[in-house]
């Protein structure tokens, strides 16, 4: 079934190992919806997520690939529905002076907050699952959006999980 | 206390480390300072080739042959990408090959310098791991990475990108002291995996179980030397044996269970007893689309054993109903261990009722067969077989009756047309005490016959042999059955080989009629050093059977009769 997968790769944080295990993917020719990546608490190990379109057999040769790369230390994949994924935007929003109130409570419905407040443009910040931040954006595009910076998902599967050791049940 | 030397001296030393004692290159600028220390190491043999393509595909040769990494040394730029089909040609049949080039000078890296490109990034497709060596200081621990990584699990090429002032550079050298620290490698290492008992239990009881299994057997049972597991698997369970194209030469072809190869060019009884089998246990192979024909269609009233170390290949194209993880010989021989001795008569006697007269496509008085046999005779069963690809490839694949394992080498995941003349000139230098021969079509010869250069400059006993049919015989063949005979682009003149020969300051013969075979086969394998016999066949002759592509392994075309 071709649902929204979390692929978390931890992988050394060099450049060229980020490069192989985004360009493994690039060559597997999957639709990916975001890319996020960032530090961990290993020094020296980043966390890369990925989220990809795709069913359950090609995720899972992706994650088999992927655990080939060197310089990959670990892979996983899950669905993403049996996990808790954030992704946080910035959104700059121009509102005449006779509409801030209305930006800011909209900012309020959405847990959002003003993170700059400049008279020609106020930046907005927000964090929420995919759907949410397009929600929140949509509902600031009654203002005039400026500029839009999403930093795409990040990733978490639920419960006590070691996503390493899971397998496909006949090897 | 070490002493001081520059990146070359290092690298050079670093080699003979891994136990390196050839390298097949070409000088360049980026390189120099390499070329400038490696005459101080008498024990590193350079083989100068007359183009990069060449150094990599008889690097691979010579990996393949030995089971040791082969390395190519290039310049960069130009050089290095020279490479690329060769690397390419050996990740797709994985073979440990070690790439080094040179690189532009740290400063100039990224400002489009002379002969600048990234080769890292070109590579980085087709290679297992690639390292730029940043500075002296990592140079000999990424030489015995890349080694490592090369070597290590399914193996593969690698490349080492090397920076001119790197080359330069020097450093307090004390030897190979820290290999690269456990773990900084991955999780590979972890892929060191053993099946789990149940799974090894269920495999024994489908085996067990089986009315018309088969075993279908690949180049993992080359990598891992498991020729002898692979015998007593056949043996002790009566199971008819398949070598797929890289896979030949695993079980001996005399041997009474031995069936043949399956696929686009396989025989008809392979591929009907692959349709009709209940149980396929495949070693060391990637159910490539070349075997299996349309996926949908493949074998499907056959359970599927897949016995291989790549994990990421079990349940890739075939489902699989127990994926066994590792090399192949460890786990034959676990799974021999598990086996009841058992016998499949009755579907060995069905499977003989499938076999048919092979089908002579060819005309006049030279044909394949015959030539093949002749020289089967002539080298006493004593030789090593390089085939290029194309027509020539599946004649030399089906109709050499290989019995000693690995004689057989071909570039087949890749299939690259030039490989046969360079990769054999790697397999003679690995097997110095057996003839080779380089068996390529007048089209594939032509890509890389320059290399004849370099075997009689270096002395390289290869003995090559053309069949010349005057076209590039596989895409006219093609082209009659599925382009309505338009012969687009692939009549091929050829020069006057014999000449040629001639030039290079080598015997060369021409042979038009089948009297003529024995007699120069042998005239050719009693020169001492490279040697050329061109052959003249039927130029219209075609490989049968043939799965159309896209077809199921149901469906061969059996003669000319079916033309489209």
């Amino acid at each position: 079934m071709t649902i929204t997968r979390a692929v978390t790769v931890l992988l050394e944080d060099r450049l060229i190992t980020f490069n192989r295990a985004v360009g493994l993917i690039r060559r597997r020719n999957l639709p990916v919806r975001s890319i996020a990546v960032g530090p961990t608490v290993t020094p020296g190990v980043s966390r890369l997520t990925i989220m990809i379109q795709s069913d359950e057999a090609t995720a899972d040769r992706a994650v088999q690939h992927l655990q080939k790369v060197v310089g990959v230390r670990n892979a996983a994949v899950f669905p993403a529905r049996d996990g808790v994924t954030r992704e946080l935007a910035l959104v700059k929003v121009r509102a005449p002076g006779n509409r801030y109130g209305e930006l800011l409570d909209v900012v309020q419905l959405y847990h959002a907050s003003v993170v700059d407040d400049n008279p020609e443009a106020t930046i907005v910040e927000l964090t929420g699952s995919e759907a949410f931040v397009l929600s929140c954006i949509r509902a600031l595009e009654r203002f005039e959006v400026l500029e839009v910076a999403r930093s795409g998902a990040v990733a978490l599967e639920m419960g006590l999980t070691d996503a390493g050791a899971r397998l496909p049940a006949n090897i | 206390m070490g002493e001081q030397l520059t990146g070359s001296q290092i690298l050079c030393r670093a080699l003979l480390e891994e136990g390196v004692d050839l390298l097949f290159g070409y000088p360049g600028g980026a390189i120099m300072p390499f070329y400038h220390a490696l005459p101080e190491y008498p024990a590193l043999r350079h083989v100068l080739v007359r183009h990069e393509q060449a150094a990599a595909h008889a690097a691979d040769g010579y990996a393949r042959a030995s089971g040791r990494p082969g390395v190519c040394v290039a310049t960069s730029g130009p050089g290095a990408t020279n490479l690329v089909t060769g690397i390419a040609t050996a990740h797709m049949d994985s073979t440990p090959l070690v790439a080094i080039t040179g690189q532009v000078s740290r400063a100039m890296i990224g400002r489009d310098a002379f002969q600048e490109t990234d080769i890292i990034g070109i590579t980085q497709p087709i290679t297992k791991h690639s390292r730029l060596v940043e500075d002296v200081g990592e140079l000999a621990e990424a030489v015995h990475e890349v080694f490592a990584v090369a070597r290590e699990g399914r193996p593969g090429p690698v490349l080492l990108d090397v920076p001119k002032d790197v080359q330069n550079q020097k450093l307090e050298y004390s030897g190979a002291a820290d290999a690269t620290a456990p773990g900084a490698r991955g999780r590979r290492e972890g892929l060191a995996d053993r099946p789990t008992p149940t799974a090894l239990v269920e495999a024994a009881r489908l085996i067990g179980r089986a009315e018309r299994p088969l075993i279908m057997a690949g180049h993992g049972i080359i990598l891992s030397e498991a020729y002898d597991e692979l015998r007593a698997l056949a043996e002790r369970t009566g199971i008819p044996v398949i070598t797929t194209l890289l896979g030949i030469s695993a079980f001996p072809e005399s041997h009474p269970l031995h069936l043949g190869m399956p696929g686009m060019h396989g025989e008809v009884h392979v591929n009907r007893a692959i349709q009709q089998a209940d149980l396929i246990i495949g070693v060391g192979l990637r159910f490539d689309d070349r075997v299996t024909g349309n996926l949908a269609a493949f074998a499907r009233g056959a359970k599927v054993i897949h016995i291989e170390l790549d994990r990421s290949e079990i349940g890739k194209n075939v489902p699989v109903t127990v994926g066994l993880v590792g090399d192949a010989r460890d786990i034959l021989r676990a799974l021999l261990d598990a086996l009841e001795p058992r016998e499949c008569s009755g579907w060995r006697g069905e499977i003989a009722s499938f076999m048919r007269p092979r089908v002579e496509s060819f005309k006049g008085g030279l044909s394949p067969e015959g030539i093949l046999s002749a020289l089967e005779e002539a080298s006493a069963g004593r030789c090593t077989v390089v085939s290029d690809v194309g027509q020539h490839q599946m004649w030399v694949a089906k109709l050499f009756r290989y019995q000693r394992p690995n004689t057989h080498i071909t570039s087949g995941g890749l299939g690259t047309m030039g490989f046969a003349v360079p990769a054999a000139m790697g397999v003679v230098l690995a097997r110095p005490d057996e003839p080779v021969w380089a068996i390529s079509g007048d089209g594939g010869f032509q890509m890389n016959m320059q290399e004849i250069a370099t075997m009689v400059q270096e002395r390289i006993p290869v003995k090559m042999a053309i069949f010349n049919n005057g076209y590039l015989g596989m895409v006219r063949q093609w082209q009659q059955f599925f382009h309505g005979r338009r012969y687009s682009a692939t009549p091929i003149w050829s020069p006057d080989y014999v000449r040629l020969a001639e030039a290079y300051g080598i015997p060369g013969w021409r042979v038009e009629r089948s009297e003529q075979v024995d007699g120069v086969l042998r005239a050719a394998l009693d020169h001492d050093g490279p040697a050329l016999v061109e052959f003249l066949i039927e130029q219209e002759a075609n490989v049968f059977p043939m799965i159309p592509p896209g077809a199921s392994l149901s469906e061969p075309i059996e003669s000319e009769v079916v033309t489209a």
